[in-house]
Order: C-alpha cells, then structure tokens, then sequence
C-alpha cells in the first residue's frame, strides 16, 4: 500500500474546495430556492416543521424552520437591515407594531394567497395572515391547588402562597395579565403602580418569577409551582406530557392575541416565503395543527374545532376576549421592564 | 527581537485577532459611545447613575469570585488525587473531568432544576436526616446557583491544575517528609505555591466562565437574582437599547478583563515563576 502523502499546495487546495463547497448552501439560498421561516421555539417549532415542511415542499419550494422568541427574532432583523435572517417571522400584535414603526416587515399581496379567503376578515391582516389565536389564562395543577376564579383570587386566597409563578414584562402573556390585574387593583390597564403595590404586599408572589413561560413549563413538570400565566397551548402541552394541568378563564375575561406571520423586509425569496404562509393557512395544515399536542386554535373558517378546542373558547366566544392595547402597552413596556426588574431584585 | 522570518508566520493569527476580535470589539465600543448628535457618554452615564445596575455590576462579579473559591476548594483535592493515583484512577478522574465537558452547557443546567428542586435528591437528603420538615426547594437561590457554577465550571479549574502536577514527580511529597514538614505544611509550603500557575489559570477561566454563563444564572437563578448577561439580553433582545447593550458589555469586558490582568501580573511574579 502506498504511503498517503500531501504537499502543501495540495492541501492549500483541498482547504480552497471544502470552503468553497461550504458556501454553496448559502448561494443556493441567495439563487431563491427556499424560505426561512421563524417560529416559536419548542412545540410551535416541532409542529411547523412536521406539518408544513411537506407542504411548502410540495409547492416546489424549500422551508426551513428557525425556532425564535418574537422579541429575538426582532432583534436579529434589527440586526442585519437590507439582508434579513428570516424570510417570514411569527408574532404577535405588541412584536408587530414594533416592527412597523421600525420598518422592518412588509404589507402583503393577497392574490399571491389561494387560501385566503378561507379566513376571517378580522385576520386577514394587510401585514400578513393570523394563523391562530392565542387564549391566556391561568395554568394550574389541581393536585395542589383548587381552580383559581382569577387574578384577583392569587392575590387574596391564601391557598395559592407561594404556589404561583410569574415573567417579567418581556412576555406578552405576562404583560396581557398584568394590563388586567391594573384593571381589577388599579384605575385601569396601565395602572401598573397599583400592581408593582400588589407584588410588594404579596413578596411570596416575587419568590416564583422566571424569565420565560418555557422556564415555568419546565418548573410546572417538577412540582416546584403550581400555578402559572399560560396560553391555552401551554397547557395543552403539559396535558400531551401526562401532565395533571388544567386551564382556568379569568371570571375578568380571556387576554388573547392573534398569532401572525409577517413578510419581512427585504426578502429575497417572496415566492417561498408566501408558498409558506399559504400552507399556514390551509385546511389540511390547520386540520393537523388543531391536535394534540398543539391544540391551536384554527382561523381557516372551513377547519372544525375539535372538542378539546371548543371547551376552551368557541368561535362564538372569540369576540368577547379581551384584547390588549400593544400600541399603549408598547409606549410604557421599557419603563415596566426595568421597575419590574428592580422590584424583584429587592 | 523578532527574526525577520519568523513574521509571516504571525501574519494568520493576527489576521484572525484583527477580523474576529479586535474588528467586533470596536464596533462594540463605537456602539456604546452612538448618540444622535455624535460620541457621547451618555449610556455610560446611564448605566452607572442607576443603582440596580450597579448592584447588577457588583453581583456578577462576586458569583465569579465565589465560584472561583468554591472550585478551587473541590478542585485541588481531585487533582491530588488524580496525581498520586495509579493509572486506572487517573483514567477514571479524567473520565469523569472531561464527561461532563462535552455534554452541552443547557443540558447540565437543566439536570440542576431536578438536583435542587423540591423533590431533589438535595431536599430528600435533607429531610432524611431531619435537618427540615419539610421538602426545601434551593431553586432561584444565590446557593443553588453556585453549587451549579461550580460543578459545572469545575473542570476549567482541575485541567490546569492536572497539566502543572502532570509535570512533577510524586516524591517531592516523601522529600519533604523526610525533611519533617507535615501534611498541611507539605500543603501549603510545597504544593500550593507549586499548583499557583495552574490556580491562576484556572481562576481567570472560571471567572471568565461564570460572568457570562447567561443559560445558568436565567435558569437556576430566576429573576430575582439578576446579573450583566441578563441584563445585556434584557436591552438587546426586550428593550431594543443597543447602545445602552454595548456599553454594559464593555463594562463587564473591562472589568473581567481588569482581573484577567491582574492574575497574568501575579502569574509573571519572578517568585511564583520561580515555584513553578
């Protein structure tokens, strides 16, 4: 057998191949081949990917699917102006109003949609399509706790002590039951004075606050809370994880948002990205993503809501949710954060 | 002085230095000094007239040092062991180093939620031996925080210290007992002064390594216990105040940086260099 030998140059030139055979992904993407879509890490991201993968590949096209935090993938658009990370991102109505006012998405085309006039007028946003609502309430565990009545109940009844878990005001389900609590202890949904008051009376409430509803999903798990602020889809998870989780409508009303997805500035690959948000709104997909363990809750008005659905909210109920000011909310938000942040410091 | 031959082999590394390091580091400083109007030290001002931050500031670097001291307290008595075992010892010492290395950060945090939860093996210890009544939960605490830091910077300090005794033979331990010092004074007189650059280089490791683990302060130390990575997300990623974000950076670049100093100057010492 011959002795493997390798000058220099020659490996001057494999080194030369191997980088250049590295960036041909990157220059397939740049040639409009696929998408990058982000989406909520965790279940959103698994389900995205299973379900609509297929899908948009079906189209002709290629989905990736980039999980992120709505606030991260702001950040990361932010970033890098004129050359967008993602081609599509995934938020909610606080994140959206942020990223117009920073120009960073893009109204739509609607005739590039087959699916569109399955939907609502309510979502069919001129910034893209809703693809679910979000419903918030409270998460608890009725092994430990009895079903709290609402906001008020966690505060006055001594059964939920030190059992409850909070997020600072960078969480939109965190902000959504503080605008309430203001409304209940307070003068109204920016009273956020009366709730910092609140927390300072109860600082068995501060003991339990995390950084992200994923965080109290994992504390849930182990017994170490009993109670947190959660989407309908949070418990719906818990459930699929043999989980002992149940879901409570505040008596004050349901916080909800609608989920979308926006086109981002600048894209390159509009094809792709709208072959995507197509697939999102179709019946087959929103018929899939109506199940276990995701549990959304379908706005393609041909999708029928399973039962489990309908015991949290029916289409009927969607009206009466209570649905935030983010343009108010987004005006204060910075200020909350940081006297939130200093308040549970101590 | 520098043969002149010898220079274009420098030539990759300083290209490597300037792009990946030195390029970032200004943009990260010329970030922080970006007003309307031109420079300014306004987020600087910003960022020291707030007394949280401040505290912040202060907090970080104390987790560091006190993970400094807690690794270095568990990490000298397994380097000794592993220097006066046999080979299979050694083998298993490393093993058990360099395993958790390679599992990821995340994983090793989140394997912390079970150690110090309620129902933990902490809590239930605990409750055996009737030191508390009740299941105690050490979750969202500065302790629980750094009993993590430490396992899980603990091989940061034990691999520089295995590398220096690597290097010495074990009889210099009978020398000295022949010549009639004790344990402790074998301890203190010979092998700490011996295991002093491995201790420096450990320390910078660690406390470089625990003023930034943002995964592991956010997990196990909630939001009650705040420290400059959260903070820097906080701006960046919720508040969107990049300037403001780059500024608290160079602090906490400055003042890690200040102490990394500090221990190459102790390490330079001609009489620890002499120990070594």
């Amino acid at each position: 057998m011959r002795d493997f030998q390798m000058t220099r140059r020659g490996f001057g030139f494999l080194a030369a191949g191997a980088a250049v055979s590295a960036m041909l992904p990157v220059s397939a993407r740049a040639a409009g081949a696929g998408a990058v879509a982000a989406t909520f890490p965790g279940s959103w991201e698994d389900a995205y990917r299973t379900v609509l993968t297929p899908m948009v590949q079906k189209a002709g096209y290629d989905l990736t699917i980039a999980p992120a935090l709505a606030q991260d993938q702001l950040a990361k658009v932010m970033a890098s102006p004129g050359n967008p990370p993602y081609d599509t991102l995934l938020m909610s109505p606080g994140q959206m109003a942020v990223a117009i006012e920073n120009d960073l998405i893009q109204k739509i085309d609607p005739s590039k949609l087959s699916n569109w006039g399955m939907l609502d007028p309510s979502f069919q946003g001129e910034y893209g399509p809703t693809v679910t609502i979000e419903v918030n309430g409270i998460a608890y565990n009725p092994d430990l706790v009895p079903k709290p009545k609402g906001y008020r109940d966690l505060f006055e009844n001594p059964a939920y002590s030190g059992k409850v878990s909070w997020t600072g005001f960078a969480s939109n389900t965190a902000v959504m039951a503080y605008t309430e609590i203001a409304k209940i202890f307070g003068s109204g949904p920016n009273d956020m004075d009366a709730v910092f008051k609140l927390f300072k009376a109860h600082p068995e409430h501060l003991k339990g606050v995390v950084d992200s509803t994923n965080h109290q999903m994992t504390l849930f798990q182990q017994g170490e809370i009993a109670v947190f602020m959660c989407s309908t889809g949070n418990v719906a998870r818990l459930k699929s994880l043999g989980l002992n989780a149940e879901f409570a409508h505040p008596e004050t009303g349901s916080p909800a948002a609608p989920v979308n997805i926006h086109l981002t500035k600048g894209t390159a690959n509009l094809d792709a990205a709208y072959a995507y948000m197509d697939a999102a709104i179709s019946k087959a997909a929103q018929d899939q993503l109506k199940e276990p363990p995701t549990e959304m809750f379908p706005t393609n008005k041909d999708v029928a809501l399973t039962p489990a659905i309908e015991a949290y909210v029916t289409r009927e109920q969607l009206k009466a949710m209570v649905y935030p000011d983010w343009v108010e909310i987004n005006k204060h938000r910075p200020d909350w954060i940081r006297q939130f942040d200093a308040l549970v410091a101590g | 002085m520098m043969k002149a031959s010898g220079f274009p082999y420098v030539v990759p590394m300083l290209l490597l230095s300037v792009a990946f390091f030195a390029t970032p580091f200004a943009v990260l400083v010329g970030f922080s000094f970006a007003g309307p109007g031109g420079a300014t030290l306004d987020h600087y001002a910003r960022f020291f007239g707030d007394a949280f931050n401040f505290r912040v500031l202060v907090n970080t670097a104390r987790l560091g040092l006190e993970t400094v001291v807690g690794t270095t307290v568990l990490g000298i008595p397994i380097a000794l062991l592993y220097w006066h075992g046999g080979r299979n010892l050694r083998q298993v010492l490393i093993f058990l180093t360099l395993i958790p290395m390679l599992t990821s950060n995340v994983v090793r945090t989140f394997a912390w939620i079970v150690i110090l939860g309620r129902q933990g093996p902490i809590s239930e210890t605990l409750m055996a031996l009737g030191l508390t009544g009740m299941p105690t939960s050490l979750l969202f605490t500065e302790l629980g925080l750094l009993m993590a830091m430490c396992q899980i910077d603990l091989p940061l300090i034990i691999l520089p210290l295995i590398a220096i005794l690597s290097r010495t033979p074990v009889q210099l331990t009978e020398a000295a007992q022949v010549s009639g010092a004790g344990p402790w004074r074998i301890l203190v007189t010979v092998l700490l002064p011996l295991m002093l650059p491995g201790l420096l280089a450990g320390w910078i490791l660690v406390f470089a390594s625990t003023s930034s683990s943002f995964v592991t302060q956010a997990v196990i130390g909630g939001a009650r216990n705040v420290y400059v990575p959260q903070l820097i997300y906080r701006e960046v990623g919720t508040l969107f105040d990049w300037p403001l974000a780059s500024a608290i950076a160079v602090v906490l670049l400055l003042s890690t940086g200040c102490l990394l100093v500090a221990l190459t100057m102790i390490s330079r010492h001609r009489r620890l260099v002499g120990h070594a």
